[in-house]
């Protein structure tokens, strides 16, 4: 009896463990984002204003061949031929690319910002000291550590906007083009050829998708060397999208891509290459910053709290070159001297901090971890991004308005970081923890100067452009940024003032790219 | 880089009489016994990944427990086990805010499938089963600050023991450890470096066994053990981050347990042992104290007291 007992006991464990252990233990889907028609042609959209000067000679494309031409009738057996080998996963990735590529793009430029946003790990030197590596790419061993760039959030917000920019500007030439040319898409040509996407009336020639994917593979290769082969077949992918869905013809896409590359090289070298990023990690220069916060009567200035102590973030960020507003303006923009530790001032408010640290509640807890945005995501410019794309995607703007939405909004990104790393070298004020270790924090000190929040700045700013783009959600968008500058207070790693002073300067800056988008040609 | 969350590993209960989710003994019917105890778990060296390091940042961490614990026995092969668990970190470096607060609640029922008598003592089969779940809103998302992974487990185990009749003892088990997902703070986090637009993190299940050899006598017990745990699935501490739930955890720990008996009630109890190998967690030397007391919920079972 006993033995009958044991042996079913044996099989049914075995059998429960069989079946559980199988378990799905992989992360839910990320949304889908269905594609869509766009309501609008906004046919008047190559006159748009650019970022930069665009020379026409530059963009100009063959003239096409004509609809029944003999050349365009192969194009078109061509095609039908793609979208009949089409296997079943080349038909979801038409989907997949087939809402909105700009869109697509930014999604991908936020993966990879969260993926390399790592500061470097210290080494040990021949003498045992811990010390940090320099970052700098090596093509002979590209997956070693510390991998280039870093994405912190000064590094992402210019990444984002060059980005953005690339995109708006290459689909603004894009929209001169195609009403230029105004060549029927190959599914008004042919009825036989079936969309595997929802459609519209947009002249396809040059196709915007390779125009997106050209210029968005051009910027993404300046800004990850070691991403180069990844993008370039991202961009083949989504272009070849276009042929599964049946979407557009050969020569669509190859002016597409052609246009699109032309666009974002003069982006890489008309601004990236004379912004002054070059400089903004001058570790050499710092102790001049130091001298002058202490010429101006400073005397008690920010240190890492690093161990090792690590050298300060990108110090000359604060020189980059802004997009929506120039240098004099910039600095109308720095904020008074901050409270000196001592005063009353800012004893008040590490009061407000010791409180917090001692008695942090779950909620503040939560929303520290959740604005928080460290090392490993897509940083604050990114959770900024994602929110655009989010709003994008709910009003269905085409592939022109969602790349002046982008742009708007990143470019802003980038101003705000850029005017806040201004201040924070300027002042230099400790963080809290700094002041009174005392004060534990609930995530991560960064390691910069406190004065004023980063995450406040570029809050204020997004929600500012967003307000502007979509004042349904104005009230929505205020109260996130908010929430986002106060995370910082609970997590104690910044001043109550640093965060109020840092949401006032962030929501002039983006108040400087509403301005440009009133101004744009697109209202 | 925690040590083992799951409560059962620090129950300890009993001697002549012990028993935990884990060991080869049983409570007799109608007792009920009584565990308090202390653990402490510190490291400073962990695995990311599978590469030892440490981190100048974070020095040691420290993790706390004070455990409360009941056994009763139902029936002479039916037990069920009910563990509550306060735990707290602290790290003595780093400026991050240490946490705290009431972690899982843990249930386990263990079935006596088998016990009879071979070659100079006593030969038992026995299964248990355990569910656990969060009892505090508690966050999983500040590793290694975090008390636990706030995911609700089931686990399943066989156990086979042998006891010869002068005392000697050895044990062998292992166990299947299903866990829920858990809730994030955040809404995007990096897996296998994809991003993933949610806070539902998943964690990997896991698969233990552990081996005990020890001499048990009514008033002393004293063992020796090896215990291994791995995750079945997962990710690794990306480099130079901090760990997350969805990681493949894995160790090899050995141990030394010792229990007394200073009357037929109470006893007193120690542990200490030492993760060997591991991946994604701490390289922790942990230590437990604790106390035991039993009370006889009715008349019936006291005669079977010290047996």
């Amino acid at each position: 009896m006993k033995k009958i007992n044991i042996s079913y006991f044996v099989v049914t464990m075995l059998g429960i463990w069989i079946t559980f252990s199988q378990c799905d233990k992989t992360p839910p889907e990320n949304p889908a984002f269905e594609p869509y028609a766009e309501t609008s042609l906004d046919a008047n959209a190559g006159n748009w204003k650019t970022y930069l000067t665009i020379d026409s000679n530059k963009t100009a494309v063959p003239t096409p061949d004509a609809a029944g031409s003999a050349a365009y009738l192969t194009e078109l057996d061509n095609l039908r031929s793609k979208m009949a080998a089409a296997t079943a996963e080349e038909k979801e990735l038409a989907v997949w690319w087939g809402g909105n590529g700009v869109l697509r793009w930014h999604e991908i430029a936020r993966e990879l910002a969260a993926n390399y946003n790592v500061p470097p790990n210290y080494v040990y030197d021949t003498t045992g000291n811990p010390v940090y590596p320099a970052l700098v790419f090596n093509p002979a061993n590209p997956d070693a550590y510390p991998r280039v760039p870093f994405t912190n959030p000064p590094v992402t917000s210019r990444m984002l906007a060059l980005l953005a920019v690339a995109q708006y500007d290459a689909l603004v030439a894009c929209w001169h083009r195609k009403f230029q040319h105004n060549r029927l898409a190959p599914y008004k040509n042919a009825t036989d050829i079936q969309p595997l996407i929802p459609v519209s009336d947009l002249p396809s020639y040059p196709s915007e998708d390779a125009v997106v994917a050209a210029a968005s593979r051009e910027i993404l290769k300046f800004i990850f060397p070691r991403e180069v082969a990844n993008v370039i077949a991202k961009a083949e992918e989504h272009k070849n999208s276009r042929l599964w869905a049946g979407a557009n013809v050969q020569s669509d896409l190859s002016a597409g891509d052609s246009l699109g590359r032309v666009i974002a090289l003069n982006v890489i070298n008309e601004w990236a290459k004379k912004d002054k990023m070059g400089a903004a990690n001058n570790q050499a220069n710092y102790p001049n910053l130091k001298a002058d916060a202490n010429a101006r009567g400073i005397t008690q200035l920010w240190t890492s709290r690093d161990i090792p102590s690590r050298p300060p973030m990108l110090p000359f960020f604060g020189n980059v070159k802004t997009w929506n507003f120039d240098e004099a303006t910039k600095i109308s923009l720095r904020p008074p001297v901050p409270p000196q530790p001592g005063s009353a001032e800012l004893e008040a408010d590490l009061n407000e901090l010791r409180n917090i640290a001692k008695n942090r509640t779950r909620e503040q807890q939560r929303i520290t971890t959740f604005w928080a945005d460290g090392a490993g995501s897509y940083t604050p410019p990114g959770h900024w991004n994602r929110r655009a794309g989010e709003l994008i995607y709910e009003k269905q703007f085409n592939e022109i308005r969602s790349a002046r939405a982008m742009a708007l909004v990143n470019t802003a990104l980038e101003d705000a970081g850029i005017t806040c790393w201004d201040v924070k070298y300027f002042y230099l004020l400790p963080r809290p923890t700094e002041i009174d270790p005392k004060v534990t924090t609930g995530t991560g000190i960064p390691n910069f100067p406190a004065y004023t929040s980063g995450h406040s700045t570029f809050s204020a700013a997004g929600a500012e452009v967003l307000s502007y783009l979509f004042p349904e959600h104005a009230g929505d968008l205020q109260a996130m940024a908010k929430e986002a500058s106060n995370s910082r207070i609970y997590g104690c790693i910044h001043y109550r003032v640093d965060c109020e002073v840092g949401l006032e300067v962030g929501k002039k800056v983006g108040e400087y790219a509403v301005i440009r988008g009133r101004n744009d040609g697109s209202e | 880089m925690r040590h083992y969350y799951l409560s059962f590993f620090l129950l300890l209960c009993g001697t002549a009489l012990a028993q935990t989710p884990t060991d080869g003994l049983m409570m007799p019917q109608g007792q009920l016994c009584i565990l308090g105890q202390y653990s402490n778990s510190k490291w400073e060296n962990y695995w990311q990944g599978e590469t030892k390091r440490s981190n100048l940042n974070l020095g040691s961490l420290t993790t706390q427990n004070a455990m409360l614990m009941g056994n009763y026995g139902i029936s002479k092969n039916l037990n069920a086990m009910i563990g509550l668990p306060y735990v707290w970190t602290s790290s003595d470096v780093s400026y991050i805010t240490g946490q705290k607060g009431i972690q899982d609640l843990s249930v386990f029922v263990k079935y006596q499938a088998l016990e009879m008598a071979a070659a100079g003592g006593t030969f038992k089969v026995q299964a248990t089963g355990g569910l656990s779940t969060p009892l505090s809103n508690y966050t999983p998302d500040i590793l290694p600050f975090s008390i636990g992974l706030h995911s609700q487990t089931a686990s399943l185990r066989a156990i086979l023991n042998y006891t010869a009749d002068f005392g000697l003892y050895v044990t062998a088990q292992a166990g299947h450890t299903w866990r829920s997902t858990t809730k994030l703070d955040r809404d995007a986090y990096i897996f296998n470096n994809e991003l993933i637009y949610s806070d539902e993190m998943p964690v990997p299940n896991l698969f233990d066994y552990s081996a005990r050899l020890g001499f048990i006598k009514p008033r002393f017990q004293a063992e020796v053990w090896y215990d291994s745990y791995t995750g079945l699935s997962g990710d690794d501490i990306r480099y130079n981050e901090a760990p997350q739930a969805s990681n493949k955890m894995a160790a090899a720990q050995a141990g030394v347990f010792g229990k007394y008996f200073i009357t037929k009630r109470l006893g007193l109890l120690a542990t200490i042992s030492q993760v060997l190998s591991g991946r994604n967690v701490g390289e922790s030397l942990s230590w437990t104290v604790g106390a035991t007391y039993f009370l006889d919920i009715n008349k019936k079972g006291d005669e079977e007291v010290g047996k």
